[in-house]
C-alpha cells in the first residue's frame, strides 16, 4: 500500500476520485483498508466457529462409529477399532481429520447432545421449516420477530379487565394462530399468561403481577408499613389503585389484634376482592367453561410446546429441585401449586376442600415449575382466578 | 521485518495437547503430518508459534504489519500480514505462496488474531494446540499454566490479573480431569442457556434489570453453578443468597423459556432487617442502584466475612462480591501551603459519576445546546482531574486550602457504573430531575488512564489488565417519578434486551444507542 499509489485500499471499495490529491487518496486507502480489516475480523470469527463446530461434528460421527462397532458398554473406553468417514479417520482413540471439514461435513452436531444443531429459526427473520423427521438438538437459533421473544413467545396483556383483553389479543393475533376463537381456550401454545406465585409469609396463591403489593402488605413488618402506605395513599390521592383501599382498614386493626388473625385479614380482604374481580370477568364468557379452562389450558401449552420427552425430563428436574429443599424451605414448596402435597406441609389448611382435587388435576397436567419455591408460579392466570374462588372461603 | 528472536533450542519437548473426546487431534491433516516428523520440528514449530504470537500480541503492531516481499522491499501495511512458522520472514498476502514455493514453508501466522494459516489446505487451521497456546496468551498474557515469575507478584499484585484469574479458577489437577468432571457434575439441557425474562411483580422493573445483570454476570454465574452458596445446606431463613442460587439454578438448568418468578428474591427483599430504601412504599418505583448495592450488600453478608462492608474504608473480603464488583479508590491530599501529602484509600462498590456539573459546562461552552458526552470525560472528571478543598493539615495544624485527587488504585473484575441521571435540584422544593443528556459509553474500556499506573507506558500487561469489555447496560425510560427500567445483556458476542418477562435479541448499535443509567464492564482478561 505505502510503496505503490493506488486510489483505494486492499478492499477496494471506498474508491478516491481521480482527481483527487495525495492526501485525500491516502486517506482514502486508509479508510478502505480499516474497512477491510473490520470484515476480516469478522469473518475470522465466524470461520473459527464454524470449523471447530464442523471438525467436531466430524469427530462425532466416527467415535460413534467407533463405539457402535468395537460395541464397548463403557462410554469412556477407547475402542481398539479403525473406522473411516468422508471426513475424519478414527485410530488408536485419536480423530485425525481427512482434508477441510467446511468442505466434507454438512451439517453441526451439538457437542454435547450429539445430536444435529438446527440451524435456522423456525419462525420470524430468515427462518425455515425444520424437517420434522430429525430430532434436533434442543438449542435452537433465537428468533428475530417483532412482538415475539427470542423463542417466538408472546403474552397475554396484563392488568385489570384481562379477561376482555384477552379476546382481544387472541382476535389480534389471528393471522399468526389457528383457531383462535373463543378466547383463552383456544389461545396458541406460544401465547403465555402470567403465572401467579405463592407468598412465603402467608402461602396464598398471588398473581406474579401483584405478588410486590402483597408482599408489602403481607411481609413488610406488619402494621407498620401498611399504615405508612396508608399515610402514602393519602398524600397522594387515588394515584394507588383499587386494592391498596382494601388494606387501609386492616392496618388500623392490626395493631389491636393479635398477630395471625390480622396477618389473614387484610390479604384475605383483598385477595378477595380479586376475585370478585376476576369472577366478574370470566363469567360473561361462561361460567360452566371456568371449570374446564384450567385443565385444558395449561395441558395444552405442554403438549404444543414441547415434545413429551422433555416434559418427563423437566419434571424429573423439579423433583430433584423438591427434593434438595425439603429442609429449608419445605412450607413455601407446597404452599402453592401441588395440593398433593399441600396436605402434608406444617401449616394446616383443611377448609381447601374442593380445591384439592382440581389442584391435584392441575398438578399433573401442569409443566412442572422451575423451581420448589415456585410451584404456584406456572399456574395459569384463568387457574387463580378459579382456585380463588374457594380459597376465599377463609383458610384457616 | 528481521525482529524475530531466535529461540534458543531448549531442553524442553514440547507435546501436542492430548486427544479430546468430539476434537480431532489436529487442525489439518498437514499439521499432522508436521507434528508427527520429529520432537525436534514439533519443538521448533511450537516455539516459533509463541514467539509470532508474542510479537502479534506484546509490540507494537508496527512490527507484525511490516513486511518483506521476496526482493527484499519491505512495506508496511494495515492489513493483515502472514507471519512464516518455518523462518522469520513476514509476509503480505500475495507474497505468502511465492514464499510457500520456494522455501516449501506451508505454514503462517495471520497478523491481526494470531491464527493459523495452512497453505495447502489453503484455509485458517484450527488446531487444538496452538489454539490452546494462543486463547491463554490473549486471555492471560502468559503462555504457562502456572504462575507469574514471584517478582511480577508483589509490586504488581494488583494489576495481576494472572492472580484473579488463578483465585477464580483455580484448579486442582485431579479436579480437572474429564472423569472427575463427568462424575461431579449434572449436564444441564442444551435448551438451557440462562436467557428467561422475569416477571414485574408489581413495579419491579428495577429489580428485575439488576437481576438480569447478575445472572449474566460469567463471575457470580461460575460461582453460583459450582455451589458457590448451597441452598441445600445453608441454615438461614429466607436467605437472599439462596434465592439468588435457586435463580441461577433454574435459569441455567431447566429447559423452561417462559418468564420466571423472582417470588424469593422479593420476599427476601422484604423480609431483609436491612431496608433497602428508606420509605418503601408497595407500589412506588424504586430505583435500580439503590436495588444494587443493596443486593450485592446482602450477598456479601451471606457469603463473606460478615462485617458490614465499607463506610469509607478499605474493606477486604474474599466473597464473591468482593471478587466481583469491589476495586479501591486512592484519594491523595496536597496541601497547598506545605506540600505535604495525605493518601487515602477506600473500596468502592460503583464508580458514581456525576452529569449535571459537566452537562452545565459543556451546555454553555455550546450556547445553552446540550451536546452528548462520553463515558471517558465523565471519568476525566472524576479521575484525572483535581479539586480544591479546604482540609486539616497535619503539619500545619490548621485549616488550609489543598488540591485532592482520586484515581483507581485497584481495578475489580467486574466494574460497575452509575450515571447520576437522578440529581435532587437545590432550592426548588428539593425535586429531583432527571438529566437525559446522552452519553456515550464504548464497547470496549481503556480503565488505564483511570488509574495511579497511569503514567506507566508501554506496560502491555497493565494495559491488558485494565481493558474492559461492556458486560451489560440498564437503562431508565421516562420521567423521574414514573418509568420503566430496561437492560441489555451480553452473552458471548449476541446482546439480548430484557424487558421484564420478554428477551429479545438486540443489536450493537441499540445497545451503544441507550440512555444508560448503569453500566457494567467484565475485564477482558477474565473473558
Amino acid at each position: 500500500m505505502s510503496s505503490e499509489r493506488s486510489e483505494t485500499g486492499k478492499a477496494g471499495v471506498i474508491v478516491a476520485p481521480e482527481d483527487a490529491s495525495a492526501m485525500d487518496t491516502l486517506a482514502h486507502s486508509v479508510l478502505d483498508d480499516l474497512l477491510y480489516n473490520i470484515v476480516h475480523d469478522l469473518l475470522i470469527k465466524v470461520h473459527r466457529d464454524e470449523k471447530m463446530a464442523r471438525a467436531a461434528t466430524a469427530a462425532i460421527k466416527v467415535e460413534k462409529l467407533a463405539n457402535e462397532a468395537s460395541d464397548l458398554s463403557t462410554p469412556d473406553a477407547k475402542p481398539d477399532v479403525r473406522m473411516e468417514t468422508d471426513a475424519a479417520i478414527y485410530e488408536d482413540g485419536k480423530v485425525l481429520l481427512k482434508g477441510n471439514p467446511l468442505k466434507l461435513t454438512k451439517e453441526i452436531l451439538c457437542p454435547r447432545c450429539r445430536l444435529p444443531r438446527l440451524l435456522y429459526p423456525t419462525d420470524g427473520k430468515g427462518a425455515r421449516k425444520p424437517d420434522p423427521g430429525i430430532a434436533y438438538c434442543k438449542k435452537h437459533p433465537y428468533i428475530e420477530k417483532p412482538g415475539y421473544d427470542i423463542y417466538g413467545q408472546t403474552w397475554v396483556a396484563p392488568g385489570p379487565g384481562r379477561g376482555k383483553k384477552k379476546k382481544d389479543v387472541a382476535n389480534d393475533s389471528n393471522s399468526l394462530a389457528t383457531g383462535v376463537e373463543g378466547g383463552a381456550k383456544d389461545r396458541p401454545p406460544n401465547v403465555l399468561s402470567f403465572p401467579s406465585a405463592t407468598c412465603s409469609k402467608c402461602k396464598r396463591c398471588i398473581l406474579v403481577t401483584r405478588l410486590n403489593n402483597h408482599m408489602g402488605s403481607c411481609i413488610g413488618n406488619s402494621g407498620r408499613n401498611a399504615s405508612r402506605a396508608a399515610a402514602q395513599k393519602i398524600c397522594n390521592g387515588g394515584s394507588n389503585g383499587g386494592s391498596q383501599n382494601n388494606d387501609n382498614t386492616p392496618p388500623g386493626s392490626q395493631k389491636g389484634t393479635p398477630l395471625p388473625g390480622s396477618r389473614a385479614a387484610s390479604p384475605r380482604k383483598r385477595d378477595m376482592d380479586e376475585f370478585d374481580e376476576d369472577a366478574e370477568e370470566s363469567d360473561p364468557t361462561n361460567p360452566k367453561k371456568k371449570k374446564v379452562k384450567p385443565n385444558a389450558l395449561p395441558r395444552k401449552v405442554i403438549l404444543k410446546t414441547k415434545p413429551p420427552v422433555k416434559k418427563e425430563k423437566v419434571k424429573g428436574n423439579s423433583m430433584l429441585n423438591v427434593e434438595q429443599k425439603v429442609d429449608d424451605e419445605d412450607g413455601n414448596n407446597n404452599g402453592g401449586k401441588n395440593s398433593t402435597v399441600q396436605v402434608a406441609p406444617k401449616k394446616s389448611t383443611p377448609a381447601k376442600g374442593p380445591s384439592p382435587t382440581k389442584k391435584v388435576k392441575l398438578g399433573q397436567n401442569k409443566l412442572p415449575p422451575p423451581s420448589s419455591t415456585k410451584k404456584g408460579a406456572k399456574r395459569d392466570r384463568d387457574m387463580e382466578s378459579e382456585s380463588s374462588g374457594t380459597l376465599s372461603s377463609p383458610p384457616q | 521485518m528481521s525482529a524475530r528472536p531466535a529461540t534458543p533450542a531448549s531442553p524442553k519437548n514440547f507435546k501436542v495437547k492430548a486427544p479430546q473426546p468430539g476434537q480431532p487431534l489436529y487442525g489439518c491433516e498437514h499439521l499432522q503430518r508436521l507434528f508427527n516428523q520429529d520432537q525436534a520440528t514439533t519443538n521448533t514449530s511450537i516455539q516459533h508459534y509463541k514467539a509470532a504470537l508474542r510479537i502479534i500480541l506484546d509490540t507494537t503492531p508496527l512490527i507484525p504489519q511490516t513486511a518483506k516481499s521476496i526482493e527484499g522491499a519491505i512495506s508496511t501495511s494495515l492489513t493483515p500480514t502472514y507471519l512464516c512458522l518455518q523462518c522469520p520472514w513476514t509476509l503480505t498476502e500475495d507474497d505468502r505462496a511465492k514464499h510457500g514455493n520456494k522455501k516449501s514453508h506451508r505454514f503462517y501466522v495471520e497478523s491481526r488474531s494470531g491464527a493459523l494459516y495452512c497453505q495447502m489446505c489453503d484455509d485458517i487451521v484450527w488446531d487444538p494446540t496452538f489454539e490452546d497456546l494462543r486463547l491463554r496468551k490473549i486471555g492471560t498474557g502468559t503462555f504457562s499454566t502456572s504462575g507469574f515469575p514471584q517478582a511480577y507478584h508483589s509490586n504488581t499484585a494488583k494489576f495481576d490479573r494472572k492472580r484473579k484469574h488463578d483465585e477464580l479458577f483455580a484448579q486442582d489437577p485431579a479436579k480437572d480431569s474429564p472423569q472427575f468432571i463427568s462424575t461431579n457434575t449434572t449436564v444441564a439441557s442444551c435448551k438451557a442457556n440462562g436467557l428467561r425474562g422475569i416477571y414485574n411483580a408489581g413495579a419491579t422493573c428495577y429489580q428485575n434489570v439488576v437481576l438480569q445483570s447478575f445472572l449474566h454476570n460469567p463471575v457470580l454465574r461460575n460461582f453460583y453453578l459450582s455451589d458457590g452458596h448451597q441452598s441445600n445446606t445453608c441454615e438461614m431463613q429466607h436467605c437472599l443468597s439462596c434465592a439468588m442460587d435457586d435463580m441461577f439454578q433454574d435459569f441455567y438448568a431447566l429447559e423452561n423459556t417462559n418468564g420466571y418468578t423472582a417470588a424469593n428474591i422479593l420476599s427476601g427483599f422484604w423480609i431483609s432487617d436491612k431496608k433497602a430504601f428508606e420509605n418503601l412504599v408497595t407500589t412506588k418505583e424504586q430505583d435500580a442502584h439503590e436495588f444494587f448495592q443493596f443486593l450485592a450488600e446482602e450477598l456479601h453478608e451471606r457469603n463473606g466475612d460478615g462485617k458490614k462492608p465499607e463506610s469509607g474504608s478499605e474493606h477486604s473480603c474474599n466473597c464473591i462480591i468482593h471478587q466481583t464488583f469491589y476495586g479501591k479508590l486512592q484519594s491523595t491530599t496536597t496541601c497547598q501551603s506545605c506540600g505535604g501529602v495525605t493518601n487515602q484509600v477506600q473500596s468502592f462498590l460503583d464508580l458514581s459519576l456525576p452529569l449535571e456539573n459537566l452537562t452545565q459546562k459543556k451546555g454553555k461552552k455550546h450556547g445553552g445546546k446540550i451536546p452528548a458526552m462520553t463515558l471517558q470525560e465523565c471519568l476525566d472528571e472524576e479521575y484525572i482531574k483535581s479539586d480544591k478543598c479546604e482540609y486539616r493539615c497535619n503539619a500545619c495544624n490548621t485549616m488550609q486550602q489543598a488540591r485532592r485527587q482520586t484515581s483507581i488504585k485497584c481495578l475489580p473484575n467486574v466494574l460497575s457504573i452509575q450515571l447520576k441521571r437522578f440529581e435532587f435540584k437545590q432550592g426548588r422544593n428539593e425535586r429531583a430531575a432527571k438529566i437525559d443528556t446522552p452519553v456515550h459509553f464504548p464497547l470496549q474500556l481503556n480503565m488505564l488512564p483511570y488509574t495511579n499506573r497511569a503514567q506507566v507506558k508501554d506496560n502491555s500487561e497493565l494495559a491488558r489488565s485494565a481493558t474492559y469489555d461492556l458486560l451489560s447496560v440498564v437503562v431508565h425510560v421516562g420521567e423521574i417519578d414514573t418509568g420503566h427500567y430496561v437492560s441489555y445483556c451480553r452473552v458471548g458476542d449476541q446482546w439480548f434486551a430484557f424487558n421484564d418477562h420478554k428477551v429479545e435479541l438486540a443489536q450493537k448499535s441499540e445497545v451503544l444507542g441507550a440512555r444508560a443509567y448503569l453500566l457494567f464492564y467484565i475485564v477482558r482478561s477474565l473473558a
